[in-house]
């Protein structure tokens, strides 16, 4: 990997000039990804050439690496790598700087790219990985870049299924936020207006049902949508559900793509 | 020496009953780990229970037990408030929080003999929650007035200074459909809620009590509980589900007559009814333990109101001991005649006296001659130790199954505390018996005050 | 004297030994929880990222990558617990893709081996997880393991493992069986477990409904609850008139749920049933069928013994018009007893909506009923009549 072991920091316009000839070369099934470390070590030679070489190990040898000298955010092409492929390096090559570079707190934002996207598309994802203040490791989509996004508030007691409905919707391309119980959902929603309420009807603080209730009685603007995704069966509490204007009932265990779908006609 | 042997087979008696608890408690841990509530509780297969919650006087913690009832974790179920002719806000605190209006021509099925009721009250908004308001009558006439008007199956009582865990129900539930048919009772968990920290009716973050008088009893309540309840449940003989959480079988309870009022001990004396009905009519039955079910609940924790309630147990103890004397060695009654009761008169009523008596005579005896005085220490250490030995069992199940405390410098203090148990306040445990049974002989049947603390105070005071 | 003291020293000593070995295993118990605990956190937040990965790509038609990196035993239960959480969160394709994910990850086929452990803890743990993981492999040996096992809570775990793992509607039928076998009347228990099953529920009740095993008739017939499906009404028919009581009331109330049209006999036998969950079953059908001879046979259930009867009468009166409600209100002046009691509540509750109707027709319908009530009891609505009274009533519940 001659050519790659001479690459030279390059300025910013230069930066985004040649990831755009980069990225057109396979514009077809390229993932992108762009990583930032924070903390001192930020673009750093070590970092560059543990990169470099991580992206060399990879099967199929087109992997490219560039930098940006200004901000030290660097690029990655990975062609013919699906998302969920990408993603999976992405996770691996975060466990790597880590592993290596003590301090490293790496930044990953990444996409599929199905066209060769904007130059703004591309100066917005760098600039998110930039700023982002969670580690975790973000996928950009198209609907994140379109600024049109519904609100969802989700209401579970259940971390795991929160933070999977997070993950899910956010990649749809709405905007979240979570609240744990009935108390804080409620504030929440006078506060922030969501379009859809997510919720389950075994909460701590209030229950469904006047949960539900109150939200109605709230003093906002619209009447959020609300959807109940919940363990409960019992068919009286259904009914009671829908004579209470509740606009779904969803049980669990659910099939995520059944829920998105009954949120989608909730909304539109 | 008598009293030394008397000593010692009291604690290898305990020490039995204990050991019976640690045979089981692998199996608890178990079946509370891998058993699945989720399916359960939103299931219409589950048995609707109707929650009764005896209210007298307790305008500052009903408002937070009420809301964590109405959150429980469970299918179907209806919460109803006996308000017992209360002489605080106790109703008026409901009907504000809820709105309730009073309900024209309620309908009232059971028929078990009670005070007047004045009216019952109601949302259709929290269709769940009945409010009654009755005359004052006491805690048994107050839940009986609860069966009368309850619609499910099965019925639950718990006191209203208590807190429910969500899953508690479910939790007895599943217990209870293991083997619906032969279940008449279940008894759950009851622990000490003065330090824990309490936010909108629930219990968010588990520490022990800072004061004295709610720690002692955070000892002694984990020691009866864990180390002595799982094991009678074992063998069937459990004399007492505590008053403060426990599932009944409706239709044997209306069989034997409901609740006995007039005096303290309904809890213990509906459960010998229980025992009584069904060993005479000879069917199969069992009266369970639930341990993983828990119930918080708040501890007195000032010497009066503490001393009061001991004394009212103590009352109630004797009046079921004597109600029921012909019990005791009667084999018609199997374990509960042959074991439980016994045990209950010889070792838990009778215990004062031998060991007063005891005491008294060793001291006798040691002072005729001083040099005996190894036999009065000797008695001084079988009795700690025993006792402390038995502490420490109870502490190890609480580790294998439950684990709600998790700090290690909780777990000293408990050590230390269970040891400090020993000096002064077994005594005085001691000695409220005592007072109870001369209060039963000279026919005192009053409650004694019984302050209650707010839920809110609670957290700044711990 | 001595020799008396002897048996107290020893005691002393066999206590002051037992609770030494116990303050030390008390502390040794409570550091390792704590430290296992805290392993479970930091294992948790080191695979955050994967487990982020996972949820991302749980819909894409993709085969998930196994966790990166060499794994101890316990990251291993950490990312296994995870999983099986998801799994009894989702269906559908979801949870398909993270079984297989548990099957190429060696979780099953390390569980399966721990199923003959010799440690109770260990095997019941891999039941449940078995169970959390679909393994249908591992059906069998589950099997044999529940045949071994004495009843109690452990035999309710390893058949929920079976009825979620099982592919063969015959070994759902052979766990249900020997559920059934321990004679404890757990027929609920039952049918929440069997609908934990995999397979398509509809076919699976079918064959048992025809099972010749009358428990199991009544398990599927519990699990129908809130189901009930056209296709079964034959089938339905001929249990109503089944030996088994139980079996009876059970398929007499599916039966009338599923909107029948009956004949007039029909009607009047089920409301003589002596079952009174037959008969409480016949009086809620009645409701919504508009029969001619309803009315009659309704008001006469307003005395029977039992209080779910008498109450599902008076909502089906409720329902049956004006004529319904003024048969309602006769009974409320002249009936007695409970029937008067049963009658005056309902009434109470259906003029207590006075004001909450929105359509017209609904509007219609209460002032026609006001016009009854109005000539029954006379104008000031205001003052209610009755007392709360216990006069009769019945401990059924």
């Amino acid at each position: 990997m001659s050519q790659s072991a001479t690459l030279q920091r390059v300025q910013a316009v230069d930066f985004y000039g040649r990831l755009e000839e980069e990225v057109r070369e396979h514009s077809q099934g390229t993932a992108l990804l762009f990583l930032y470390c924070a903390g001192d070590s930020s673009g750093s030679e070590a970092e560059l050439s543990e990169v470099q070489s991580f992206v060399d190990q990879l099967s199929g040898d087109n992997g490219k690496v560039l930098q940006d000298a200004n901000y030290g955010v660097m690029a990655i092409t990975l062609p013919g790598y699906s998302l969920d492929a990408a993603h999976y390096q992405a996770l691996l090559l975060k466990q790597h700087l880590q592993g290596r570079l003590g301090e490293a707190d790496p930044r990953i934002t990444l996409a599929a790219l199905t066209e060769t996207p904007s130059m703004q598309t591309m100066k917005q994802m760098a600039e998110s990985t930039r700023l982002s203040t969670s580690s975790d490791i973000h996928i950009f989509t198209q609907e994140e870049a379109d600024r049109e996004h519904n609100r969802i508030l989700i209401v579970d007691q259940d971390a795991t299924v929160r933070e999977f409905l997070q993950i899910r919707l956010a990649m749809q391309g709405y905007e979240t936020l979570e609240a744990l119980d009935g108390l804080e959902a409620l504030e929440l929603i006078a506060k922030w207006e969501p379009d859809l309420v997510l919720t389950e009807l075994n909460l701590h603080g209030i229950d469904g049902l006047p949960f539900i209730h109150h939200i109605q009685q709230l003093d906002v603007k619209e009447s959020p949508k609300i959807v109940v995704l919940t363990e409960k069966r019992v068919e009286q509490t259904i009914s009671q559900c829908f004579q209470n204007g509740v606009d779904d009932y969803v049980t669990k265990p659910f099939s995520p793509v059944e829920l998105d779908a009954r949120i989608r006609r909730c909304l539109h | 020496m008598v009293t030394i042997y008397y000593v010692m087979i009291v604690s290898v008696l305990y020490f039995v009953i204990m050991l019976f608890s640690f045979r089981n408690i692998k199996d608890i841990f178990r079946r509370a780990k891998y058993s699945t509530y989720n399916t359960l509780s939103g299931s219409e297969l589950v048995p609707s229970v109707s929650l009764l919650v005896p209210a007298f006087n307790e305008e500052l913690t009903i408002a937070e037990n009420v809301r964590c009832l109405m959150t429980l974790n469970y299918p179907t179920y209806e919460v109803i408030v006996i308000n017992d002719g209360s002489s605080d806000e106790t109703l008026k605190v409901l009907i504000e929080e809820y709105g309730l209006t009073l309900l024209p021509n309620p309908q009232i099925r059971g028929k078990i003999s009670t005070n007047k009721v004045r009216g019952i009250y109601y949302n259709p908004q929290y269709p769940q929650l009945y409010v009654i308001d009755k005359e004052n009558g006491g805690k048994a006439d107050s839940l009986n007035a609860g069966i009368n008007l309850s619609r499910y199956p099965l019925i639950s009582s718990i006191d209203a200074d208590s807190l429910l865990e969500k899953d508690a129900l479910i939790r007895m539930a599943r217990m209870y459909m293991e083997n619906p048919e032969e279940t008449v009772a279940i008894g759950g968990d009851v622990r000490i809620a003065n330090g824990c920290v309490i936010e909108n009716g629930e219990v968010k973050d588990v520490s022990l009590p800072r004061r004295m008088w709610p720690m002692f009893q955070s000892i002694e309540y984990m020691k009866a509980f864990l180390g002595g309840r799982i094991g009678w449940s074992h063998l069937n003989g459990l004399i007492i589900v505590s008053g403060a959480f426990g599932l009944f079988r409706k239709d044997y309870v209306i069989a034997v007559g409901g609740y006995r009022g007039g005096y303290p001990g309904e809890d213990m004396n509906i459960i010998i009814k229980l025992h009584r009905y069904m060993l005479e009519n000879k069917i199969k039955y069992r009266v369970a333990f639930c341990p993983e079910a828990v119930c918080w609940t708040q501890a007195p924790d000032s010497y009066n109101i503490l001393s009061n309630q001991r004394k009212r147990w103590g009352r109630g103890n004797l009046k079921n001991m004597i109600e029921n004397r012909d019990m005791v060695f009667n084999p018609k009654y199997k374990i509960m005649g042959l074991l439980t009761m016994p045990y209950n008169v010889i070792f838990e009523a009778l215990n004062p006296y031998f060991r007063i008596t005891g005491l008294l005579a060793l001291l006798g005896y040691v002072l005729l001659d001083m040099t005996n005085w190894k036999v009065l220490v000797v008695f001084g250490l079988v009795n700690f130790l025993s006792g402390y030995m038995l502490s420490v069992g109870a502490l190890i199940l609480e580790e294998i199954a439950f684990r709600r405390y998790t700090k290690l410098s909780d777990q000293v203090k408990m050590l230390l505390f269970s040891a400090l148990k020993f000096v002064g306040y077994h005594q005085l445990g001691v000695l409220w018996r005592v007072q109870g049974h001369i209060q039963y002989l000279q026919n005192n049947n009053s409650w004694g005050t019984m302050t209650r603390q707010s839920w809110k105070d609670k957290k700044e005071a711990a | 004297m001595f020799s008396n003291l002897e048996m107290a020293y020893v005691f002393i000593y066999v206590c002051l030994g037992l609770i030494a070995a116990g303050i030390i295993l008390l502390f040794q118990m409570k550091i390792k929880h704590n430290a296992e605990q805290r392993d479970m956190e930091r294992f948790t937040k080191k695979h955050h990222d994967y487990f982020m990965y996972v949820q991302s790509h749980l819909h894409d038609d993709v085969t998930l990558e196994l966790p990166p990196g060499k794994l101890t035993s316990a990251e291993r239960r950490v990312i296994q617990a995870k999983c099986m959480e998801w799994i009894e969160q989702f269906k559908g394709d979801a949870r398909e893709k993270l079984l297989q994910l548990c099957r190429d990850a060696g979780f099953v086929e390390e569980d399966i081996r721990a199923l003959s452990s010799l440690r109770k803890d260990r095997r019941i743990e891999a039941v449940y997880r078995l169970g959390g993981m679909r393994a249908e492999e591992a059906v069998p040996q589950l099997q044999e393991l529940m045949n071994r096992t004495k009843y109690g809570p452990m035999t309710i775990i390893i058949a929920r493992a079976i009825a979620k793992s099982a592919l063969q509607s015959q070994q759902i039928r052979e766990m249900l069986a020997k559920l059934l076998s321990y004679d404890k009347a757990i027929h609920h228990m039952a049918a929440d477990i069997l609908l934990e099953t995999r397979l398509d529920s509809a076919s699976l009740m079918r064959k048992l409904l025809d099972d010749p095993d009358p428990g199991l008739v009544k398990i599927s017939l519990v699990a129908m609850w809130g189901q009930a499906i056209p296709a079964f009404v034959p089938t339905l028919d001929r249990l109503v008139g089944s030996e088994e009581k139980d079996v009876r009331a059970e398929a007499v109330k599916l039966y009338l749920s599923s909107n029948p049209s009956l004949k007039d006999d029909t009607i009047a036998q089920l409301m003589n049933d002596h079952e009174w969950e037959v008969r409480a079953a016949a009086a809620k059908a009645l409701g919504s069928l508009h029969a001619a001879g309803s009315i009659p046979l309704l008001a006469s259930a307003l005395k029977d013994e039992n209080w779910h009867v008498r109450n599902n009468s008076a909502e089906s009166l409720a329902m049956l018009g004006e004529q319904g409600f003024e048969t309602l209100c006769q009974a409320a002046l002249t009936g007695e007893g409970p029937a008067r009691e049963t009658a005056l509540y309902r009434i109470e509750q259906i003029m207590s909506k006075e004001g909450e109707h929105e359509q017209v027709e609904q509007m219609v319908a209460f002032n026609k009923r006001k016009l009854v009530y109005d000539r029954y009891f006379g104008l000031q609505t205001s003052k209610r009549i009755g007392t709360v009274a216990g006069v009769g009533g019945d401990y059924t519940a």
